[in-house]
Parts: structure tokens; sequence; C-alpha cells
């Protein structure tokens, strides 16, 4: 049955080539650094591409409308900060002083363009921080790139 | 008095549970039937503890009693009932109790239910059962104790549920995957029981093979309800986001699916037994590990629990079970080697070996996938979030694969003449599906992954009908009754076969469904005034204006919206947005939808400014969304037929079995092939019957001695010397 045996050998091979194929694929476009809005000023290597960064909503120059789908603010984090023009619903829980994750890219004029802000807690159904706007973020890209 | 008897009855049943495993370690050591029957009985007797612990929680809940810490962080005076029973499972502690109490019950039935009532391998098994218990025992008394009382003065009231919990799905969600998770735990005693007797025929697996189903249907069940909940309380549009907590309960459901398919195959040809202790053990290890994300803070998730000691339990009762397991792997694996080498890729074992490896893939992959944030911010510098998009164009393409290959199912056999045979009865439904995949290209549907899809489900449904008829008609051909009659012995007779098949034009449906929902949503933002219209899809949608309205523990304000539809009804979709009394500062999203079997209509009220002068509307068209739920109900209506015993009286299954033993006597008693007829009777029933299945009078010889003759490589090992002693004839 050593036919066989080879038949099973290809088999696997075209199955393990065409996964690791995919998985390439799919670090490309699905696998994200994160850091903190400080460490990202630092590192030039990631202004052209698309990162997630952690920090605070700043208390002054906020201007956000839930009405119409914006809001733009300054991401603090050890008296660094990243001015972020974000698009899209905006969380209940987004308010000043409040952490805050955003996803997107540096523009040329240094403006962080977000499509994702994801409000953050430390702790989920957990009665003392609530949450309930993180789980409305998650429309982010739950399908890839179909995001408008 | 109910803080004190709780952690009371806990305390008692871990020592119960220690004392289970001191008993069964003696009945081993002394091969004593007594300290072993001692030990069955300390199962039941643990069930009873938790119930009565289970119970203590229940009245505090129910009175409100916020002396306990636990009912006044989850519950409020004003919560309606249904949700303060709800509440039980609303948080860390409640949750771990009710776990450990479906684990209790269901070792209890397991051990009741179980043949073998004596021996080394009940004594393991029992064992091992009392040691799952014993864990979830003292992580309730040590690290999670819901009968905590509160420090200081008594609130007057409770802090309230969360709002997106108060609703009926997240009421049945928890406790159907709890159920999943619990019912994996008997099987992987069982294992680890037969491992220790050397057990490594399949008749060990036949007595656990209903508990693999269940585990595997109740999981399943969970997490579609899990997913029907995401989509109609969260408020995103969708109904999976590959979060954490959403990989970890798919992880188990991933390694039982391989597992059904693989146990089937050491039943029948004793091969995969290295595949079935190993997928055993994992889907178990699996279920913990799930727990152990969610519990452990390790990678952040949406729908988590806090950090605690809960994960350090967790953490090393995975390191535990995990070096169990590899070390009886290790230690049986001489003893585990196959039966009978692969004949042919393209027979059943061929294809269902391709599967599992795909499932195991998939499996890897979310792993990785879920844990990757947490292996990147320990060995490298920068944390790596991983996006939907990654599972998107990994997991769900290699699930596509699985699809066409569950399209092939009807059609495989065992032996080496499979792949002629699987060609011929392909040849019909192949070319059915390119067709209507074809019929589909030509009416505009031009996205590849979608003809995809609509090919291998047309095929799944083509080769199942063409292959029951086909069986109606030669059953017919033979006896001459109706239609009907045939249909249902024929069902009746072999419920695991049309179970199954009825499972994968369920899992047809949900593809179809993903596919529709994930390929083709139409996502836009309106902002839009009182009196305004704007169009949605098909849909003319007319926007009222804001109001407020006060219900129950919660204000609502809700945008009120008509839609008219294709056909000129006018109906109210309005979503709304719930500012709960006691949570003002967390307002949750009430979507509108309105489904039918095309699309879905999904509104969301996404914000607006003062006095809804501007609202902003969210309009999200997801076709065919309706077949996901559609389909989720097939494959239960499938898992519970195969999990029903035989319904039908003793004339009924000579019908199933003997014409196709005739028709292979009369037309093929010389061709080795048509033993691996694609409906082969006895195989796939259910062995656990066979004491009860009447003889079949005259037509049973000539199976035997038709399988055995034709060719012997192809023989079922049922019809050894186990079937012919139950079945004597």
């Amino acid at each position: 049955m050593t036919r066989i045996r080879t038949k099973l050998i290809i088999a696997l091979l075209v199955i393990g080539g065409a996964v690791t194929y995919l998985v390439q694929a799919g670090v490309r476009t699905g696998w994200v650094y994160s850091m903190d809005a400080d460490a990202f000023l630092e590192k030039t290597e990631f202004h052209s591409r698309r990162v997630r960064l952690t920090g605070n909503v700043g208390l002054d120059n906020v201007d956000s409308n839930p009405a119409m789908l914006y809001a733009k603010f300054n991401l603090e984090k050890n008296d660094k900060s990243v001015r972020v023009d974000y698009h899209g619903a905006v969380p209940d829980m987004f308010k000043p002083g409040h952490e805050v994750v955003v996803e997107g890219e540096l523009d040329e004029n240094g403006v962080f363009q977000a499509d994702v802000l994801l409000t953050k807690c430390a702790s989920k159904y957990d009665p003392a921080s609530p949450h309930s706007q993180e789980m409305m973020e998650q429309g982010e890209d739950p399908y890839g790139e179909n995001d408008q | 008095m109910i803080p004190t008897l709780g952690t009371l009855a806990l305390a008692a049943a871990a020592l119960v549970s220690i004392a289970v495993m001191i008993f069964s370690l003696a009945s081993v050591r002394f091969t004593s039937a007594r300290a072993l029957s001692a030990a069955r009985w300390g199962i039941g007797a643990f069930a009873v503890l938790i119930t009565v612990a289970s119970a203590l929680l229940l009245v505090a809940l129910m009175q409100s009693d916020f002396r306990l810490e636990y009912v006044a962080s989850y519950t409020e005076r004003a919560l309606p009932t249904g949700y303060k029973f709800a509440a039980f499972w609303a948080g860390q502690q409640g949750s771990l109790l009710l776990w450990g109490g479906m684990i209790a019950w269901m070792s209890a039935i397991a051990v009741a239910s179980r043949r073998a009532s004596r021996g080394v391998g009940e004594a393991v098994t029992v064992g091992v059962l009392a040691t799952i218990c014993g864990f979830f025992a003292a992580l309730l008394l040590f690290a999670a104790n819901p009968f905590e009382v509160i420090s200081g003065i008594v609130p007057v009231d409770g802090h309230g549920l969360n709002p997106q919990l108060q609703d009926l799905a997240m009421i049945i969600h928890p406790p159907t995957l709890f159920l999943g998770y619990a019912a994996c735990a008997v099987p992987f005693a069982a294992m680890m029981g037969a491992m220790a007797e050397r057990r490594t025929d399949y008749r060990w697996l036949t007595d656990i093979r209903r508990w693999v189903l269940f585990a595997w249907l109740t999981l399943g069940l969970g997490i579609m309800i899990g997913a029907w909940w995401a989509y109609i309380e969260l408020g995103w549009g969708g109904y999976w986001g590959w979060d954490p907590v959403e990989n970890a309960s798919l992880l188990p459901w991933l390694t039982a699916t391989a597992l059904l398919h693989s146990m089937i195959m050491q039943e029948h040809r004793g091969v995969f037994k290295r595949w079935n202790v190993g997928l055993l053990a994992t889907t178990f290890i699996l279920c913990i590990f799930g727990t152990y994300i969610t519990r452990s803070g390790v990678v952040s998730s949406v729908h988590g629990f806090g950090e605690s000691l809960v994960g350090t339990f967790f953490f090393y009762f995975i390191i535990s079970l995990t070096v169990a397991s590899v070390a009886v792997f290790a230690w049986r694996w001489r003893s585990l080697e196959p039966q009978r080498k692969l004949s042919s890729m393209l027979e059943r074992e061929g294809i269902v070996l391709i599967a599992n490896v795909l499932l195991v893939l998939m499996m890897l992959i979310t792993l990785v996938g879920t844990m990757y944030p947490a292996i990147s911010r320990t060995f490298l510098t920068d944390e790596v979030t991983v996006g939907a998009s990654f599972y998107n164009r990994t997991v769900a393409p290699i699930g596509l694969l699985l699809v066409g290959l569950m399209a092939t199912a009807p059609a495989l056999v065992y032996g080496q003449q499979a792949g002629k045979r699987l060609g011929r009865s392909l040849i019909g439904p192949g070319i059915a599906g390119a067709a209507l995949t074809a019929i589909a290209a030509i009416f505009g549907l031009h996205n590849i992954w979608a003809l995809i899809v609509t090919l291998f489900a047309s095929v799944t449904f083509v080769a199942v009908l063409v292959n029951f008829f086909h069986s109606v008609r030669v059953e017919r051909s033979h006896t001459g009754a109706g239609l009907l009659p045939v249909a249902w012995r024929l069902l009746d007779a072999n419920h695991r076969r049309w179970g199954g098949f009825v499972v994968h034009l369920g899992m047809a449906l949900l593809i179809v469904g993903f596919a529709g929902s994930s390929l083709f949503p139409d996502k836009t933002t309106h902002q839009v005034g009182p009196g305004e219209s704007f169009d949605v899809g098909r849909y003319t949608l007319t926007f009222n204006g804001l109001k407020e309205v006060k219900r129950g523990n919660y204000t609502a304000v809700v945008a009120s919206i008509d839609a008219k539809l294709p056909g000129g009804k006018v109906i109210d979709v309005s979503p709304e947005r719930r500012f709960y009394d006691k949570r003002p500062d967390e307002p949750s999203a009430q979507v509108a939808i309105r489904s039918n079997w095309r699309e879905d209509l999904y509104l969301i009220l996404a914000g607006w400014e003062a006095n809804g002068k501007v609202t902003a509307i969210q309009a999200i068209i997801n076709p065919l969304t309706m077949w996901i739920w559609i389909g989720s109900a097939v494959l239960a209506i499938g898992s519970i037929i195969c999990l029903l015993p035989r319904i039908g009286k003793a004339a009924g299954i000579a019908v199933n079995g003997g014409s196709k033993h005739m028709e292979g006597f009369t037309k093929g008693m010389t061709t080795p092939a048509n033993n691996g007829s694609s409906m082969r009777p006895g195989n796939d029933e259910d062995s656990s019957q066979l004491p009860r299945r009447p003889r079949r009078p005259a037509l049973e010889p000539v199976h035997t001695a038709m399988l055995t003759t034709a060719d012997s490589s192809d023989t079922d090992l049922r019809t050894g010397p186990a079937a012919a002693a139950s079945c004597p004839s």
C-alpha cells in the first residue's frame, strides 16, 4: 500500500501548502500592530502602516457629534498626543478623559485617520465597570474589508 | 443563613469528591467492588450537594438578598423575575456554579447509566469524573464563591443586571453552552477509563457515542444562540466577530465535529483509534481552555470577565489535563494501532481523514489567532491584534473546502473500488449542482465565493435526496409498499445515517446564510430629520421623529420609522437606545430587524443631536441571514434524529436490511464493490441497539456471508463475534 501512502502524503502536502498560503494572506490583512500613543510617535516605521493605538481622550479640543458620526480629539499618553480624526458611529462611552482604542493610519498631515473607535474598560461583566459600547464597536470589521 | 449553608454545601461537595477519588483508587488497589460502588454513589452525593448550593443561590436571588455580594452585583429589586433567574449565570461565580452543577449531573447520569459497573476502567472513569467535579468545588470554594457576604452595610438595592444580558437569548445561551462543555467531560473520563483497561476496540466508543453527539449538539446550539444574541442585541449588524470568547467556544466544537466522524470509522473499520483518543482529550481540554480565556484576562475580549484567581486555577487544571492526556496517549500508543490500512484516498476513510485534518487545522489557526495578542505581547516587542479579516481569509476558505467534502458524503463507501463508485454516484448531483450554479451566474451572481457555495450546497442537497429516493425505490421494488411508509421505515431503520445527512443539509443552509450575509451586506448611514424619507435597498423608510418612552426598568429613546415594503405595505421598524435606570451612562442599542427569506433589514439608532433634529440611522441589508437560523434548526433536528432510538416495531427493519442484501445478492455477488454499497444496512446503525434488535429472519446470514466472502478486506467489524452473538440467526 505504498501507493496510497504516497497519495496521502501528496494530499496532505497540497493541503499544507494551501493553508500556508491562506495564513500568509490572512496575516497580511488581519494582523495589526497595537501600541500606546506615545510609543507610536517614536516608532516611525509604523507611520505608514495600519495600527491600533491606545490612549486617553484629551480634555481639550474634543469635537464629536454622534448624529454626524464623527469625533475629533487628541489621543494622549504620557504627556504626548496624536490628533485623531474618526469617522463612524461614536460610542456612548466616548468621553474626554476616558481610555479608548483607535485603529487606522497616519495621514500626510500627521493626523491619525481612524475608522475604529473602541471605548476600553478593565473588566467586562463586572457591575462596577460598564462597557456596553465596546460591543457595538465590534462592528469595526466583522467581515474583513466590507466596512465603509 | 443562606451564605453559611451555601458555603457549607460547597465544602461538603469538595470533601465528597476527594472521598470519591480515594474510593476509586482503593477499588483498583484492593479490587474491591464495594469501594467502587461507594465511589459511584459519591458522585450522586456530589450532584445533590451542588444542587443544594445552586438552590440556595437561586433563593437568595429571588428574595433579593443583598447581603450576598453576588446578588447585589447582578440584580435589583425592579428586575423582572425571569432575569433574576438568569442573573444566576450573569456573573463569574454564578456561571461557574452552574457549570459545576451541570458537570456534576452529567457525571451522575453517566455513572448511573454505564453498563460496566466494575473493573479498573470504571474505577478510573469515576475517579476522573470526581477529579473534575472536585476541581469545580475547590474553585467555587476558594476562588469564586457565590456566597461571599458583602463587607460593610447591606445596600438597599442592587446594581442591576447588565442591560445587554437582559434578553431571552442571553437567558438560554450560557446554560446551553455549559451543558455542552459539561457533556464533554463524560467521554473524556470514559476514554481515560478505557485506556487504563487497554480497551481499544470500538465498544467503549459506542458507550459514549451519544454523549459526544449530545455535547456536539448543545455546543453548536450554544454557539448559534450566542450568535443570535449578538445579532439582535449588540447592534453592529453581524452575528460573529471572531472575538476571543466566540473563538473559544468554537474550538471544542471543531474538534468534536472531527471526533464524530472518526468515531464512526473506528466503529466500522477499526481505524483512527489514535485520532479518537487525541480528539476526545483535545475537545475536553479546549472546553476548559475556553473558560480560561474568558476568565483569566489573558486576552482582552468584549465579553470576558475580569482578571482573577479563577484564571490561575484554570491554568493549572489545563496543564494537568494536558499532561495526563499526553501521558495516557503515549502509554497506549502501540495498542492503538489501526486494524487496517487505507486502501483508497477516495473511500470514506480517506475523505474523513482529510476532513479531520482540515477541522484540526481550522482549530489550530483559530487558536493561534486568538492567543496571538498574548503571544506577541510576551515574546515580541510589539503587540499584534488579530482582526476578523485574518479568520475570514483562513478559517472561512478551509470551512468551504469542508463543505465541498461534505457534499460527497452520501456517495462515499468503503473499499478499494470506492473511487469509481464515488465518481458514478456524483455524476447526477454534480450536473444538477453545476446547472444551478450556472443559472445563478446567468442571473447576476458573479462573486466566485458565492458561486462555489452555490455549487457545494446544491450538490449536498441533490446527493442526499438522490441517495434517499434511490433507497426508497429499491425498497419499494421489493416490498411493493407505499412511498410514505417505506420512506418512514427507511428513516427509522437507520437514524444515524439519515440524521447525519439532515445535519449535512443544515450545514449547507448555514453556509448559504453565512455567504449571503458576509459577502453582500449593504451598509449605509443616513442623517435625517423628522418627516424625511430615504431608500434602503428595496425599502423606502420614513423617519417620524424621536420619542422617549418609559418602560419597566429603563427609558427608551425610540426612532420611529415606517418602512414601505416593495409590495406597498407599510410596517413599523423602530430602533431604540435604552437607558437603564441603574446604568444611565450605559445605553444599550435595541436594533429593529425585519426578516424574510431573502434578506434582513437591520436598523440601528446611531446617534442624534439635541431634540432629534438630525438623527443618524445606520441601515444594513443582510442577505439570506434567516437561513443561518433555519440551518441551525435543521442541524439540531438532524442531531436529535441521530440521538433518538428506533421508533418502529420489528417488522419494519427487515425492509431496510433485507432488500439491500437482496440487491447485493442478486445483482452483485461477484463484484466486491457492490458490498461497499452506498446504503449499507447494518453498518451505520447503533450497535447499542444490537441486543434489542429483533433478528432478521433468513436474510441476516446472507448478509454476513456475502460481506465476508465478497471482499474480506471490506468486512464490517460488526459482523464479528459480537454482532453474531447478539443477533443470533
